[in-house]
This record gives structure tokens, sequence and C-alpha cells, in this order.
């Protein structure tokens, strides 16, 4: 097992995962790259995304019924730190800043998970089905009105989102195209709609709480009649529209760049990619033509991403999110797997750091890249990830100290610093970090697990070297 | 004595409106019968941001919907609640309440004012790990049902350590996180064996005595049970919590019932549309009773969070001594009163 092989394998589990403990490297380096991106891309050949689903409803009382959003943001990010499907909870992740849904205007964060659990079903499947479900979807209906769009008044907000930001990208339709894509999709729409629009206007939840949504199409609200879209003459439904926006050029190279820019290194925001180029344009190629020969299958697109030599050369080209950083934390410190009272922080902390989810700021989803970081969210980012280090007795940094130790019960501060830099990725840190590093822990001279027959003392400065780490500007890097 | 059958239960009345404070619930997680009429009902309160600590309370109110008072508060304090997951009386009228995230047990007169905890977190004797259900036995003596130890503990009214019995297994007498607690009219205590999907009797002294129950949705069947109760004659009522129903057990454990819930509006919720006269508008003119054409497998919380009347979260069952049951439903923040009617 060589380090280039943990390495490696590191980085494909922070860009298919959260991150992974060196035991679960271990794990997957023995069992080889290939075949762990194989294992990644099957998530539904795991039994159970979560052990103790049950546990969280039992001590979370609102985790059961789901009605605050914090409780729907804490589920979420409990099961992203214990799921034993990375990559299913991760596509998820990503489609959530694509189809970006909000609670500020639904009042009903329930039902953005529902859509999330919608991405876990369809979210490595086919980009049509995946299209057609997200048009069928109550959470995205209420947030893009379409409830509101009928035969004799079309509103045409989610036909225009659906081109804009879900499909093909600004500047590959007309207006016209906006006006038909919505006409087919009137009577699309949710039941009691009218019920549940006036108690999202007053944020009612009485007598009793919330009542789901459910999807409802009403053959008599719909606009039947004959349709140009796209070069395209019928009378389409949304099923026809959606077939023809996935044979579009522009919808395969709109979803190989946000592929490439969650999956593999940042690119410009969106709305610049009108008039910016990819950073690799051969990159975005190769999976815009993964997108049509494999029939718009994304568990293919992504096959071929995870095993393009670009993908592996593009380690810590990415700023981590705050839910990349928050779980990723968490997971390696060992914390929050068993449900808790304190698991609610989880959710405030990504928010403090600019990532509320299931609440993006826009229908645009989130900026990302460097636009995470300011000093503010900066600061908090360290706060947290420190925090998270700062108990040797949490198994992930117990684990780390005793493999430290295990490499020699009295170590130099150079080797200490290498092993721990190592076991906490491995990261990649510049000289002067290591040496800012190294000079911290020789202030102490060298890490004696022995010295006077207590090993205490050794451990918490390694615990303090773990929390120097997650400081660095190398640990905010995917 | 006459078998009981479905027939001879009927839906009686809702108490119950979600409400961050006075006259309403949040989350209730169980309610304990009083003296003179008075429930004392425990509101849980998720989620355990700062802003919601004063959610978690106890509400006072009587079966008629009449609304008496509230007690205690969220928060680590003496007489606060962070995760209070049980209630009992004795026989003085005082509130006992567990709290599974502070590892005690808090007593409080029958008005709310506090008197007295103990229990420190621990395996040890005496110590707790979530404690859960409560119940007071014949000698009023308190038992505890130490959720992640497995265990049932037995103490004195003041918190003295006793007994105790129970380990983690799957076998007959072994508890799996184990939740809801009662006591019959002979003594023996019946505990809802959560993560085993049963119900086990055990005699006054912890010794096992039978076991109820499988893993499943048919009639007898149990999916997580979190609460159980014992009426006069020895029926037993287990809140079913993750199918969604309760089911009616004889004494001997055969299935007798089951109830999915029939809720209609409460007083409180009433008196709230009368305000908001546009919004019961709009509820009259919907279908609150939806076809979702399910699968047989689907997960029954979804019919639940979308028909108001079925029971969402039943995780509590009390029988009073007229043999009216009250199922606390925690994601629907209410209470449904059944009563039996006599042929």
């Amino acid at each position: 097992m060589s380090e280039h092989d943990t390495a490696l394998m590191a980085h494909l589990l922070r860009r298919a995962g959260f991150g992974a403990t060196r035991a679960e490297l271990e794990r997957y380096v023995a069992q080889g790259y290939e075949a762990t991106v194989e294992e990644l891309l099957h998530p539904e050949q795991t039994p159970a995304a979560l052990e103790d689903e049950d546990l969280i409803r039992r001590y979370h009382v609102d985790e059961n019924s789901l009605m605050l959003v914090e409780s729907c943001q804490t589920y979420w990010l409990y099961r992203m730190i214990n799921t034993r499907r990375p990559l299913e909870e991760k596509m998820a992740l990503f489609w959530h800043g694509v189809f970006a849904t909000g609670y500020t205007k639904l009042n009903q964060p329930k039902q953005i998970l529902h859509q999330i659990a919608m991405f876990r079903r369809c979210g490595l499947g086919s980009f049509p089905t995946l299209l057609l479900e997200v048009s069928k979807d109550p959470a995205m209906i209420f947030w893009l009105d379409n409830k509101d769009s009928h035969k004799d008044a079309v509103n045409e907000n989610y036909g225009r989102e659906l081109l804009e930001l879900f499909s093909m990208g600004v500047g590959n339709y007309t207006e016209r195209d906006v006006r038909q894509c919505s006409r087919a999709f009137t009577g699309w729409t949710i039941r009691n709609a009218s019920l549940h629009t006036a108690r999202v206007a007053r944020d009612s939840v009485w007598p009793y709480g919330r009542l789901d949504w459910q999807f409802e199409y009403r053959d008599d609200d719909h606009d039947a009649a004959e349709k140009t879209f796209l070069g395209h003459t019928g009378a389409f439904n949304g099923e026809e529209i959606i077939d023809i926006i996935c044979r579009q050029p522009a919808t395969a190279r709109f979803i190989a760049r946000h592929l490439y820019n969650f999956f593999v290194a940042d690119e410009p925001q969106v709305p610049a990619w009108q008039s910016v180029p990819p950073c690799d344009p051969e990159a975005v190629r190769t999976l815009m033509d993964a997108f049509v020969k494999h029939a718009y299958d994304i568990r293919a697109v992504m096959r071929v991403l995870f095993n393009a030599d670009f993908f592996k050369r593009a380690r810590f080209s990415k700023v981590k999110s705050p839910t990349d950083l928050v779980v990723g934390t968490v997971r390696l410190a060992g914390g929050h797997r068993f449900p808790d009272v304190e698991d609610v922080a989880l959710a405030l902390e990504t928010g403090y750091m600019g990532q509320q989810l299931l609440d993006p700021p826009s229908v645009e989803g989130w900026h990302t890249g460097s636009e995470w970081i300011n000093s503010a969210t900066l600061m908090s980012r360290v706060n947290f990830a420190s925090r998270q280090f700062a108990d040797v007795n949490k198994p992930g940094v117990r684990a780390i100290i005793d493999r430290v130790r295990a490499l020699g019960t009295r170590q130099s501060p150079g080797s200490v610093v290498d092993a721990c830099v190592d076991l906490m990725g491995p990261l990649t840190v510049d000289a002067r970090t290591r040496q800012q590093l190294v000079d911290h822990v020789a202030a102490a001279g060298d890490v004696d697990f022995e010295a006077n027959g207590d090993s205490t003392s050794a451990a918490e400065r390694i615990r303090e070297l773990l929390q120097l780490i997650v400081a660095t500007r190398e640990y905010q890097l995917a | 004595m006459a078998t009981l059958t479905q027939e001879q239960y009927r839906y009686s009345h809702t108490i119950g409106f979600y409400a961050q404070n006075g006259r309403g619930f949040n989350n209730p997680v169980d309610v304990a019968l009083g003296r003179d009429g008075v429930l004392y009902v425990l509101n849980r309160a998720g989620s355990d941001v700062e802003l919601r600590m004063p959610y978690k309370r106890v509400t006072m109110c009587t079966l008629d919907e009449d609304y008496l008072g509230e007690f205690s508060s969220g928060g680590t304090e003496e007489g606060q609640l962070m995760w209070p997951a049980a209630v009992a009386i004795d026989a003085e009228g005082n509130v006992y309440i567990s709290d599974e995230a502070l590892h005690r047990i808090s007593i409080f007169d029958a008005r709310g004012r506090f008197l007295a905890k103990w229990g420190v977190k621990g395996s040890a004797a005496g110590a707790f790990d979530r404690p859960a259900g409560l119940a007071f036995d014949q000698d009023q003596h308190l038992l505890v049902v130490d959720g992640l130890n497995n265990r049932v503990q037995r103490y004195t009214p003041d918190g003295r350590f006793l007994g105790q019995w129970g380990k983690g297994g799957c076998g007959l007498g072994e508890l799996n996180l184990p939740w809801g607690i009662a006591v019959d009219r002979a003594g023996d205590v019946y505990v809802a064996d959560w993560r085993n999907d049963r119900i086990q009797k055990f005699d006054a002294q912890g010794r096992f005595l039978a076991s109820y129950g499988t893993s499943g949705r048919g009639d007898g069947e149990f999916s997580r049970p979190s609460g159980v109760a014992v009426d006069a004659e020895g029926n037993i009522y287990v809140a079913d919590w993750g199918n969604e129903r309760v089911q009616v057990l004889s004494p001997d454990g055969g299935f007798l019932a089951k109830f999915r819930g029939e809720s209609g509006l409460s007083k409180w919720g009433e008196s709230y549309f009368i305000a908001n006269q546009d919004e019961l508008q709009e509820r009259q003119k919907a279908n609150l009773e939806p076809e979702l054409n399910l699968s047989p497998t689907a997960d029954l919380r979804e019919e639940s969070a979308s028909v108001e009347k079925f029971f969402w979260g039943p995780i509590a069952v009390k029988v009073d001594d007229q043999g009216r049951l009250y199922v606390v439903e925690s994601c629907r923040h209410r209470i449904q009163v059944y009563r039996k009617v006599t042929r």
C-alpha cells in the first residue's frame, strides 16, 4: 500500500463522499481504486444507508415529524456523517445545489427533505428521469410557482428555470421556447394547492403540525394544444419537453460543467458560463461525450469522471463547502455517531459558514469556490474544526493518537508533524506551514509517550497539533 | 370475563393543539393522570436550539381541555428539562419526570414546584444512561426504564436505589433499548422492549413471565413499540410507534384490536379556526384524506404525515379508571382519547 494509493483514495473519498478515516482508507486501498469507484457508484448494493434511522427519530422527537428546518438540516447532516453510501449522499448534495429549493419560501422543510430523498433515489440514474421527478416534486412545484400555472394563465417561472438553471443555460433557447415549455407543464400541480398556499402564507402549523404535499396532474388544467419547442412541434406534455431538452448539446455541456465544478475543480459561477469557457475544456468535453454516449445516464458519466486523469490530478483544487468541512471534520474526529442533544449544533454551524442546507440563497443555489471564504466564515470554519479535535477521547482523535504512538514511543517534532499531517488527509502542506507546526511542537521538545510513565501529556500535545492542522489553509481545501 | 372486541372502542375526542407555550402541546411524549382529573402532559419540544428551550415544559389540563397552567422549561438547571421522556405520579400526587439528556429524575409537586432530583450518567447500579419509561409499582416504588443500559431499576420515591433487572440482548427477559413501562393490578410489570419489537412481562421482582409480539405489521406484531398500559381487566395497550398505530392485546397477549387514529378537531383547534376563518374555509374545501397510493411496504409515517386524523408518532398510551385510552402523538401535538362502550 503506497502513500500514493492512500492519497489518491483520500482524494476520491473527499469528492465522492465526505472524507474517510485512515481505517476506512486502508480498506478501500486494499480493494483497489476502480473497485472502490464501482462500490461508490452502486449504493443500492449496500443494504441500508443508515443503521439507526429509528434511533434518530426516537431521541430527536422533531426529527420524527421534521417540522422545523433545523431539525431537517440536522437529520441530513447526521445522515451524511453516518451513511454507508457516501456517493449517494454526495449526489443528493450536488443536485440540491443545482435544483436549489429553499425553505424560506416554502415554510415546509420536510417537503425539501422529500426532494433530497428523491435525489438519493434518482441522482445516479437517468437524467431525463431525474428531470421528470424534479418536475413532479411538490417542493419544486411550490418553489417555482407551477401550482399557479394554468391552462388559461400560464406562469413561466418553472419553464424558464428548467431551461436556464436546470438543463441548458442562458443563451440556448428563446423566450418563445420558455413560453412553450411552460405551457407543457400546466396542470402539474399539488393536491389541495389552495389550502397549502394559505397555510404557507401564514406559516400555519395549526392545529396539529404540517401536512405533507403530493403531486397532482390535472388534465383539465393542462394546455394540450400544439406547441413548437426548440424546433420540434407537437401537442407536447412535460415528458416530451424533457426528452427534447435532454437531446440538446447545451444540456450535455451544462451538466458536464456542473459535475466538473462540484466534483473536480472550482469553476467560475454559473451566471458566467455563457461567456467564460471551462477551465479544462477537454475534461468537460469528455464528460459531455459520456453523457450523450450513455444515453444521459449519470452513473456512467460519474464512472468516467472518477477514473479520469483530470480528476486524479485535481487534488486540493476545490475549497471545501461548509457542509464538506463540517461533515468531513466530524467524520475524521469521530463525533456524532449516536443521536445526541448536541446534534443540532451541526446545522447551525454550516449556516454560520454560509450554507444553510435546504435553504439556498436563491434558485441559483450557492456560489462556491473561494466565495465560501470571508473573514467571518473562515473564523467559523477554523473554530468549528478546532473544537472537534479538542477531546483526546473522541474515537477519531484517539485513533490518530494511537497510530502516531505506534510509530515510536519517543519521536522528534518533525516526525510527529509529518505523521499527523499524513493521518489528517493525507494533507499536503507547504514548507512554511510545516515549519510553523514543527516549531510549535519543538517548543516542548520531543514527543515522549512514556515520559514519567504517563502518555497523557503526549496525547494532549498531539491533540493540540491536530487543532493547529485543521486551522491551516490546506485543510480548507478538498 | 367477556373478551373485548374492536367494536367496543370508540373515538371520544382529541385534546391538543400545537403551541410554543400556554394552551397546547409541543412534541408531547407522555401524559400522567393526576389527582382531581389533572392531566400532566410532557412536552419534549424539539429541536434543541436555545430559542425553543421555553417550549419544553409540562402542560396541565383536563380531559375536557380546560387549560390549567404549565411548569418547568428547557435547560440543565434544577427543575429544568432537556429530553424529558416520561412522567409518573406518586401516591402523594407528586410528578416524576425522566430526562434522557440529563440522565436524571426530577420531582415536582402537584402544582409544578420543583422538589428534588437524582441521577448521574453511568452504568453502575443507581446510575442512568438515558432513563425513559416510569411507573410506580404496588409498593410505591418507582420503576425506571434505563434505556441504553437495557435494564429496569427500582427506587424509593426519594431516589434510594433498591435493585435492578435486565440486560442487553434479544433472548427472553433480555432487553434492547427498552422504553415504556406499566404495572398491572397484580403487580406484574410490562416493558416496551423497543428494538426487540415486543412487550415483555415480568413479575414484581423482575422475573421473566412472558413475551408478546414479534417484528412486523400484522395483527399482534410490532414495529418499535414505545409505550404500554394495562387496564383493570388486564388488557394490554401498546403504542406501536413504528407502525403508527395502537394495538390492544388480551391479558394473555392475544390480539384484540388496533387503531390507526381518527382525530377530529379539538376545542383548542376549533378556537383557532374561529379566529382564522379564511384558513378554515380553505380547509373545508380541501380533501384531508387524500388517496396516497402507497406501496404495501411504504413507510407508514408518510401516510400519517399526510392524513391528519391518523396517529403520527403514537408514543405513549395510558388508561384511566374509567377505561378511557389516551394516545399521545408526538408529531401531531395532541392526545386522542378513546372510550370503551358496553355491549
